[in-house]
């Protein structure tokens, strides 16, 4: 047998894991080889030593006051977040990864642009015949007896009109108040840009996921 | 039939703090063990133990029962050690790459901890080089020692809790097994 086998068999032997028939076939190698048994003898001597400075290392590291169990305990109880989390929705959503996928990014969307519409509060007031408008603040005014001839579009502001549009009337993202007085000739409209866009990103991704 | 543990983490899971602290009970003596000598410093390896607990309960839901509660215990601890080994000691990635037919000789140049702490004053001189020889060790082989003499893991399981082939786990213990060797033999 050659030598460096036996040393092989020798680890797997002290592993418990060397088979009857190979325990023999070493056993008579190290009758015969002086190197491999003094190797044995260290090898073993070495595992009884390992085996022993662990087991002791157990009984005295538990037993000293450099470890004091009861506190550690404490200590992780008491890290704890105080309940645990309803985790059901989420392995249920793991389960289901496009849903997970979708409402994610839904929510990423929805959040994200309901904050860029925020953000791009300011009023703008477009129309062919603003010297009939009165604006104060982000009051957008068609006083009584006013008359716009032409169109008139506001955003993010609040539109009061108790006079006359000879055009459309477009309010984006904004309140619409009309008096009794008011007439408006052409076409009137109040737009969500937030939540039409949203529904509109909503509705491709679902369709893209169907497909 | 499931096992006490994966009883216990089903209970945990719902929010009965009492049956994780049961958890608590079963294995923060293991873990610490290991831990201090993974680490060999009293503090980070409470902080390990702390930090595995705080793992395992926020990945109750994550727990796969069809695993031992051990292996997947130890694996969230190995890691958290060998994270904190690395962190700490850059310097010392000697070994990063390094094939497992290198002799590990090279190793034994590492200046060890000389510190001893008052727990390590009830050991014989014997254990005591065993363990400043272990600490010298990189972490891979180190682990392997420390789950399979510490923790009385078989092969199969440090293969398990590692996630690696046995015979790799095997070749290391052999290699750790040699260093120690040679270490003892130079020594008494
Ligand atoms: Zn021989």
């Amino acid at each position: 047998m050659n030598c460096n086998v036996a040393t092989s068999w020798i680890h797997d032997y002290l592993d418990g894991e060397l088979p009857r028939e190979e325990a023999i076939q070493l056993k008579a190698h190290l009758l015969a080889c002086p190197a491999c048994r003094s190797r044995f003898e260290q090898l073993e001597r070495t595992e009884a030593y390992v085996q022993a400075a662990f087991s002791a290392d157990t009984r005295s590291l538990a037993g000293s006051d450099a470890y004091n169990a009861a506190a550690l305990t404490d200590r992780i109880i008491g890290a704890l977040p105080t309940a645990p989390k309803k985790r059901s929705w989420t392995r249920w959503l793991r389960n289901h990864p496009a849903i997970a996928v979708a409402s994610v990014f839904a929510m990423v969307m929805l959040s994200s642009f309901i904050t860029m519409w925020e953000q791009h509060g300011e009023l703008v007031v477009r129309g062919t015949d603003l010297d009939q408008v009165v604006i104060t603040g982000n009051r957008v005014i068609v006083p009584e007896g006013a008359r716009v001839n032409g169109d008139l579009t506001v955003e993010n502001g609040i539109t009061e009109v108790a006079g006359e549009i000879q055009g459309n009337l477009t309010v984006i993202d904004g309140t619409l108040n009309m008096a009794s007085t008011a007439n408006i000739i052409g076409e009137e409209k109040t737009i969500n840009q937030a939540l039409d866009w949203v529904w509109y990103k909503l509705k491709r991704t679902v369709n893209d996921l169907a497909s | 039939m499931i096992s006490m543990e994966a009883r216990l983490a089903r209970l945990a899971l719902k929010g009965d703090q009492r049956a994780f602290a049961e958890i608590v009970g079963l294995y923060q003596d293991k873990l610490y063990h290991m831990a201090y000598r993974m680490l060999n410093n009293r503090q980070e390896a409470e902080d390990a133990v702390q930090d595995t607990f705080l793992r395992v309960y926020k990945n109750l839901d994550r727990y796969d029962e069809n695993m031992k509660f051990s292996t997947w215990i130890y694996r969230i601890a190995t890691n958290l050690c060998i994270d904190r080994l690395r962190k700490r000691k850059p310097s010392y990635s000697l070994d990063a790459e390094s094939n497992e037919h290198e002799g590990l000789d090279g190793y034994s140049m590492i200046p060890s901890d000389n510190r001893t702490p008052e727990s390590e004053t009830l050991l014989s001189e014997v254990q005591q080089t065993i363990h400043k020889a272990i600490d010298t060790l990189p972490a891979k082989y180190k682990t392997v020692m420390i789950l399979r003499y510490l923790q009385e893991l078989s092969l199969q399981e440090i293969g398990d809790v590692l996630d690696m082939p046995v015979t790799t786990v095997k070749t290391r213990v052999h290699r750790g097994r040699e260093f120690l060797r040679k270490r003892l033999e130079r020594e008494f």
